[in-house]
């Protein structure tokens, strides 16, 4: 009971007992304002095309992060995302394995079985060929 | 949570997804807003089958009723997965022939 | 349920035989045995000779009518590929792939004419389009192909997407998915008010989308102009017939609750999807264009079996389906070997080639609904249906109906006028001898059909 007493009490605590806190706040966030409002206002600006650039650790940049990706990546992401999301139907049975008995284990044997029809189409179609 | 919530929300995330098809001229943006219509019907049939199993479960503690309605939510995605599939072949396809995936270009057709 | 395990087996067996044989000969004809397996596994499954029995748990019905339509719908695909095989192998390099799509649309459509549950219906209409948004774009290298293919996919998936809405809405109000099993109706008490009657009224609008009819047909000229012309004969003719199977199937008796607002909205979509597939018909240069409105208008004819929705139109839209895709499955055939798609390109055809021009005006004859064709009574069969359901109330819309079937025989006599009265020089690829003789065994049935209907008829009940 003393627990629970105290845990009421903690819980009855007035709003006046967060004052400390908002104050911190208020500080901690005026006192980042203020610095970076300062700074920015009495620092010296120098632009020079190299302070402009995307900064990598050294190394010169090349190019456009936008260029143009192998198609052969959206073939393999077509595909990820076809075979990724057909296990879906693997959860519930993998939930229900004994419940469902012969009955589901051949219904989920013929799933695969289509499953692996396709696999083995794309592979034979060389989709997945990165060389060719 | 009373079921209008759900309702009106799915609703709200249906009615986005339509004006965003109707509206937008990126075919990529009108994929997702289709996506995001089908998302809006699964969050919806969720919570159907939700509502009906809390009202069955109390005359009968071992109740399934409402488990279909999760069950299709499978099946709507899956379904969507393949259409993505098909989808992005057909855009990228586009997009390797004209170079844009703007759906204004797709006024060849009218005469 | 043979059709439909059949179909997909079919199907995986295409795409494996693309893998080892590059012979596009063999492909086509691999691809006829499979079709004549299919119908045989189907009408076997019709007289319950033979047949897989799966336990399906109520979500699928078969009946004569489901079975009969499958016949239908394969025996026009087989056809088609006889017909138009030669066409399809120069569509593209990936020629087992096509008929593998061509496949696993028919296991869509075998889906649709037995669903009994609303997921079945949703699995039906995806597994029918999404192989269609691929044969839209075939022609990978042909701009309007791409565009086609891109619309009909970005509105294909907009009304999936609606159809779920309303699916979901409707489980919300009857807490399952399944429709009456004896009479396969929604006739369920919509206990949440509203949320049933707006189920049924987007499930209404995504299946209008997918049969073209009225405020929803915007991207059938397009798409039916954009893709391949093999394939457009696809497209509108067996695609489209199955989807107004499964329009009956869902709506087939309309519960009382619904009975007043779908008074008013049926008719005005019939009006407004003949109003327009007729009218914009008469104004088009191109025939392909021209048939792609003109199956809009079709359409419009094939939706009294909706409003009617007794005996007789379950009748009618059988008959529908078979003349419909009969006749144009023919008048594609013979387009798609011409060097010119438009009317002027059919000047002077029947004097290089008289039999080819005869068979084309047979078919059109039928489409226009002329007696003596299979056509006439397909539509007979409709307006006949409304008027037994809706007595007077229903005389206008089939004096509306009468009207702009009189405005269609316009368009397709243009073509015939073009054949017969017109001097040119329509230029044709050659065509062999099997083709001219199954283009007349064609029009043999149209018109057997047209004198005896009850032949096709009869066999809905025994």
């Amino acid at each position: 009971m003393n627990g629970l007493s105290l845990f009421l009490d903690v819980n009855e605590s007035a709003a006046v007992d967060y004052f400390p806190i908002a104050v911190q706040l208020i500080f901690a966030v005026g006192f980042v304002v203020t610095m970076i409002a300062v700074s920015a206002w009495a620092g010296p600006k120098r632009k020079t095309s190299d302070k402009l650039e995307t900064f990598t650790s050294g190394i010169a940049t090349h190019g456009d992060a936008r260029q143009p990706m192998a198609v052969k990546y959206f073939l393999v992401a077509i595909l990820f995302v076809l075979f990724d999301v057909e296990v879906i139907f693997f959860y519930p049975y993998a939930v229900n394995f004994r419940a469902l008995g012969w009955d589901g284990f051949y219904a989920v044997l013929m799933f695969v079985a289509f499953f692996l029809a396709g696999f083995i189409y794309i592979i034979k179609k060389g989709a997945l060929d990165w060389e060719g | 949570m009373p079921i209008e919530y759900y309702i009106f929300l799915s609703l709200a995330l249906f009615s986005i997804g339509i004006v965003g098809v109707l509206t937008r001229r990126n075919a990529i943006v009108v994929f997702m807003c289709i996506e995001l219509m089908l998302n809006a019907v699964n969050l919806l049939l969720v919570a159907f089958s939700k509502m009906y199993y809390a009202m069955a479960v109390v005359n009968n503690s071992a109740t399934t009723f409402g488990t279909d309605g999760q069950l299709f939510v499978f099946f709507i995605m899956v379904v969507a997965a393949a259409e993505v599939s098909v989808g992005l072949a057909i855009i990228v396809m586009m997009y390797r022939n004209t170079h844009s995936v703007d759906i204004n270009f797709l006024n060849r057709l009218k005469n | 349920m043979n059709a439909i395990i059949l179909s997909a087996i079919a199907g995986v067996v295409m795409m494996f035989s693309g893998i080892f044989s590059k012979n596009k000969h063999a492909l086509t004809n691999t691809a006829i045995a499979g079709l004549l397996i299919l119908l045989i596994g189907n009408i076997l499954d019709t007289y319950h000779v033979y047949t897989i029995t799966v336990n399906t748990h109520d979500m699928l019905h078969f009946d004569k009518f489901g079975a009969s339509f499958n016949s239908i719908a394969i025996g026009a695909t087989l056809l088609y590929v006889l017909l138009s095989g030669r066409d399809i192998e120069k569509v593209g390099v990936n020629v087992a792939e096509y008929y593998a799509l061509v496949f696993f649309a028919l296991c869509g459509i075998s889906l649709l004419s037995s669903f009994n549950s609303l997921l079945i219906l949703f699995l039906g209409v995806e597994i029918m389009s999404i192989p269609l948004y691929i044969l839209t774009g075939a022609d990978k290298k042909n701009l309007k192909g791409n565009e086609a293919s891109l619309k009909y996919f970005l509105m294909g998936a907009f009304s999936t997407g609606i159809m779920l809405m309303g699916i979901a809405l409707l489980y919300g109000a009857t807490g399952n998915f399944e429709i009456n099993p004896s009479q396969s109706l929604i006739n369920v008490p919509l206990t949440h008010g509203i949320l049933g009657p707006l189920g049924l009224l987007f499930i209404f609008i995504s299946l209008s989308f997918k049969v073209s009819a009225a405020p929803f047909h915007f991207w059938t000229p397009d798409v039916y102009d954009g893709a391949p012309s093999v394939f457009t004969s696809f497209m509108a003719t067996i695609i489209k017939s199955a989807g107004f199977i499964a329009f009956i199937r869902l709506f087939s008796s309309r519960s009382e609750d619904l009975e007043v607002s779908w008074q008013v909205i049926l008719p005005l979509v019939i009006v407004a999807t003949l109003l327009i597939g007729n009218i914009t018909a008469v104004f088009q240069q191109s025939v392909k264009r021209m048939l792609a409105y003109s199956s809009i208008a079709q359409a419009g004819f094939m939706l009294f079996a909706l409003y009617g929705s007794n005996d007789l139109a379950r009748e009618g839209i059988i008959l529908y389906a078979t003349a419909y895709s009969l006749a144009t499955i023919g008048i594609f055939a013979i387009l798609i070997r011409m060097k010119d798609y438009t009317f002027d390109g059919y000047n002077g055809l029947a004097k290089k080639q008289p039999l080819l021009a005869f068979v084309n005006t047979v078919f059109l004859l039928s489409l226009a609904g002329i007696p003596l064709t299979a056509g006439f009574f397909a539509k007979y069969y409709m307006l006949a249906s409304a008027i037994k359901e809706g007595g007077h109330s229903a005389l206008w819309l089939v004096i509306v109906a009468l009207l702009f079937a009189a405005v269609s025989v316009y368009y397709y006599f243009r073509v015939i006028q073009a054949m017969y009265f017109k001097d040119g020089e329509a230029e044709m690829s050659e065509t062999n001898k099997g083709f001219r003789i199954l283009l007349v065994i064609i029009a043999c049935i149209i018109i057997l059909i047209g004198i005896y209907p009850s032949l096709l008829l009869d066999r809905l009940y025994f």
